[in-house]
């Protein structure tokens, strides 16, 4: 059910009161801050991210291959084998775009997860136009990870619409600030991407219970298209994964990054990426503002020690 | 973080500090064009002699300033006489007020005015609106002693015009035409007082022109004589008559002598209004005025030659004209992109790419813009169309693109020969819509349909409507250009002012929408 505002705006003083971090706060005075432009690399380019991930111990989905040139695609039956089950992406794709998930195959015909049947050609027309920078940021030419497929958690059976769930955590400084579970809708098209129409509700970051939720920035409480309760369950293995993406925003070296988990049904969690840019909807989900957790953090007594520990992890990588 | 605040701040005010001192030099030590090309000055003389003075005084109504003549210069000279310039009701202008000084027998008063004609090149300006009141109606319907309006040749006539013509526009018309052609310059003794002239179809300049004014004043249409000079180099100048009538809320001018309806040249320069006299006695004074006129060449100060000299590198109004113009494009770009971040930041609107906006305004701003919108619209949705079918064939990004422009090309020169066809020919600049935006525009459009839903898609498009609708009138501000032309650093403000909204960390204007719940909860 969604919540009916009663409020058609909210004026600025209102939203300063709930402590509420707008793009251009978060752009000047953490992304510029804290996040050099030299590290970008490592957080836009999920090869990179996922190589990283793997020095550390961070559980990763399997790569079973990085297809790095057109002549390549020439011998694109042998790289997917007869594997089942695969996921083609851009290594530098944002928001979702350009991945395609295939759960069968028959007669060299690949089934997709929303139900289409796709050939080799096809395949190789797609991996192509990524190789071109179709959906690379700023469109330059870019690598596709060929990777093991994601099977959702059940927990997630009622809570998710045609794709993979995943969990944001937002790493401020190195400590976990807020969290959400974003949510495939028919909107997003399987997507769990909030600018796609995907909902999401937020995650108590002590105890990795649900509450709250958003979709296209308006509060909700139920799965757009279920209409499950999206509050009141609690992730397995939150623990692990907010070690995780602490390890990651540390081993990156980047002071304001979100970390993208997802949870397999059978291998626990595994990290897709770090976004140098996550978005602000995180806010709406967990009814809260971002802007009274990132202050405590960078209280001076804390900022010493905080900078120490962040500076270290920056020099690790 | 507020370090920089602070420092981004000081280097806008710096910014803005040099940008001033710089306009304020120019300002100062600019040398603008007095004069433009087309420009003419004339020397207007009055030369009054007072054989034997004696008590009383003299009125001579002088020029003044107006839209299209102004006084450049202007000299008094006298001689056993006291001057002074006043403003007179009667004659409504300006007067020289000639008294006689004491213990003088003789005196003479000389007077030289620089006229400085210019032509209005934008258009034919619209003479001023101005109201009458109901004393200043009866007074511009009253009878007067050359004006005679209860005469039987001037109701006679007016009957006729008025049952011809039955709107008083065009009884005005009516009237001008029929004292054109029948009231003639022949013979020798012609009669200067409207029935004389009316009755006899004969009659001096001044009968002419009374004779009109009679018939207007009759039809209740206020109107008066004017008396004034033609410029025209000569050394013994009489005064012209002619006569103003009252209609749509503006005096305009009729000569019935020269057959000018509604507007006179500019080179008949009026003196007086509403009386024939150009020097008038109050007293027994004697004098005799004479009056001359001669073009003369203006001073080389006056016409601004351009600076010469290393600072006239600072001068871009020395450049060839289709340079300037191109310039003065180049310039409006940055307030283009002012005006973009102000949209993007501060407001909070998508569009599609940073300078996509602001160059279609560019573009609009160079072609005619209702041409250009039919194009754009037409190319646009030719544009997507032929992409949409295009992501059938699957082609590589580059291949996919080469073919967009090659489609925008064509629909882009269609559109230009089909409007010929139709006799409606765009104007050359028309073409340079910018051909590789629009084709970016259509792949992103494209794309963001395909991956955020067309409604998605139209918004951000709508978006980016808005903001080059808005630089669209803001760049195309009358004189703009010239501004940033005349005065380069201006774009010093600009580059402050996208300095100030760089460094702005406050909310956006959709923000204050997006995160209503958040206030709710």
């Amino acid at each position: 059910m969604r919540i009916v505002s009663q409020k058609s705006w909210a004026w600025p003083w209102e939203l300063r009161r709930r402590g509420v971090l707008g793009v251009n706060e978060r752009n000047l005075n953490y992304l510029f801050e804290l996040n050099p432009r030299c590290l970008y690399r490592l957080a836009d380019d999920k090869v990179v991210t996922k190589s990283i991930c793997k020095r550390q111990g961070i559980p990763v989905p399997q790569t079973y291959a990085v297809i790095e040139r057109f002549g390549e695609l020439q011998r694109l039956s042998e790289i997917v084998g007869d594997r089942e089950e695969f996921v083609v992406k851009p290594a530098r794709g944002a928001g979702g775009r350009g991945i395609l998930v295939i759960v069968g195959q028959q007669n060299a015909l690949f089934r997709t997860a929303k139900g289409q049947t796709v050939s080799v050609d096809d395949l190789r027309y797609h991996i192509s136009t990524i190789l071109s920078g179709l959906y690379s940021l700023g469109g330059q030419p870019d690598r596709v990870i060929v990777e093991q497929r994601i099977v959702p958690h059940p927990l997630f059976d009622r809570l998710a619409v045609g794709g993979t769930p995943d969990m944001r955590i937002i790493v401020f400084r190195g400590s976990p600030m807020i969290a959400m579970l974003r949510l495939p809708t028919r909107a997003s098209k399987g997507r769990a991407n909030l600018h796609q129409g995907a909902a999401a509700s937020g995650i108590e970051l002590d105890t990795g219970r649900t509450f709250g939720g958003v979709c296209r920035d308006r509060a909700i409480t139920v799965h757009p298209d279920t209409g499950a309760p999206i509050g009141g369950h609690t992730i397995p293995h939150w623990g692990k994964m907010l070690d995780a993406a602490k390890n990651l925003s540390e081993s990156i070296g980047m002071g304001y990054i979100g970390v993208d988990i997802v949870l397999d049904a059978h291998q626990g969690p595994a990290v897709l990426e770090a976004n140098t840019r996550p978005g602000l909807s995180v806010q709406i989900a967990n009814r809260a503002g971002l802007l009274p957790k990132l202050s405590i953090v960078s209280q001076p007594s804390l900022k010493q020690s905080q900078n120490r520990s962040f500076t270290s992890g920056a020099m690790a990588v | 973080m507020w370090n920089r605040h602070r420092e981004a701040i000081l280097v806008a005010l710096i910014l803005v500090l040099i940008g001033s001192v710089c306009a304020g030099l120019r300002i100062t030590y600019a040398r603008r064009p007095v004069l433009a090309q087309g420009d003419t000055v004339w020397r207007l003389t009055y030369d009054i002699s007072f054989p034997s003075l004696r008590e009383g005084r003299i009125y001579a109504a002088i020029p003044d300033n107006a839209p299209q003549s102004r006084i450049l210069r202007e000299s008094f000279s006298h001689e056993g006489i006291w001057t002074d310039i006043l403003r007179s009701t009667r004659t409504l202008g300006r007067e020289a007020v000639i008294v006689p000084v004491v213990g003088y027998k003789q005196g003479r008063f000389i007077a030289e005015f620089d006229v400085h004609l210019k032509p209005d090149r934008e258009s034919e300006s619209p003479p001023p609106k101005v109201k009458l009141t109901a004393e200043e109606t009866a007074h511009y319907l009253r009878a007067e002693g050359a004006i005679q309006l209860n005469s039987p040749p001037v109701l006679d006539i007016l009957t006729r015009l008025k049952s011809a013509q039955p709107t008083k526009a065009k009884l005005l018309e009516g009237i001008f035409e029929y004292c054109s052609e029948n009231i003639l310059q022949r013979g020798e003794s012609r009669p200067s007082d409207a029935t004389g002239a009316l009755q006899r179809g004969v009659g001096t300049p001044l009968g002419q022109a009374r004779a009109m004014i009679a018939l207007c004043r009759s039809a209740k249409i206020p109107a008066r004589v004017v008396a004034g000079f033609p410029l025209r180099s000569s050394t013994d100048s009489r005064p012209h008559y002619w006569a103003e009538v009252f209609s749509r809320n503006a005096w305009r001018s009729y000569d019935v002598e020269n057959g000018y309806s509604g507007a006179l040249p500019i080179t008949f320069l009026p003196i007086r209004r509403d009386g024939i006299q150009i020097v008038r006695a109050a007293g027994p004074l004697e004098y005799q005025a004479r009056y001359s006129v001669r073009r003369i060449l203006p001073r080389p100060t006056l016409v601004g030659l351009p600076v010469d000299g290393f600072w006239s590198i600072a001068d871009l109004r020395r450049l060839p004209l289709s340079m300037q113009e191109i310039l003065a494009l180049l310039l409006l770009l940055p307030l283009g992109a002012l005006i973009t971040a102000l949209f993007r930041n501060v407001i909070g609107l998508r569009t599609f790419g940073t300078f996509t906006p602001c160059l279609i305004a560019l573009g609009f701003i160079q072609a005619d813009w209702r041409t250009g919108v039919v194009v754009f619209f037409v190319v646009l949705g030719v544009g997507i169309f032929a992409r949409l079918l295009l992501s059938k064939l699957r082609l590589l990004l580059v291949a996919r693109l080469g073919i967009i422009v090659t489609m925008v090309v064509l629909c882009m020169i269609s559109a230009v020969s089909i409007l010929d066809f139709f006799g409606l020919t765009p104007s050359a600049s028309a073409v340079l819509l910018p051909v590789v935006i629009l084709t970016m525009m259509i792949e992103r459009f494209n794309i963001t349909a395909e991956e955020d839903g067309y409604l998605q898609a139209f918004k951000v498009l709508a978006g980016t409507l808005v903001v080059a609708i808005c630089c669209f009138f803001v760049l195309r501000v009358g004189g703009l250009s010239r501004v940033v032309l005349t005065f380069p650093e201006v774009q010093l403000f600009v580059a402050a002012g996208l300095l100030m909204i760089g460094r702005y960390s406050g909310y956006r204007l959709t923000e204050l929408w997006r995160f209503r719940d958040i206030v709710q909860s």
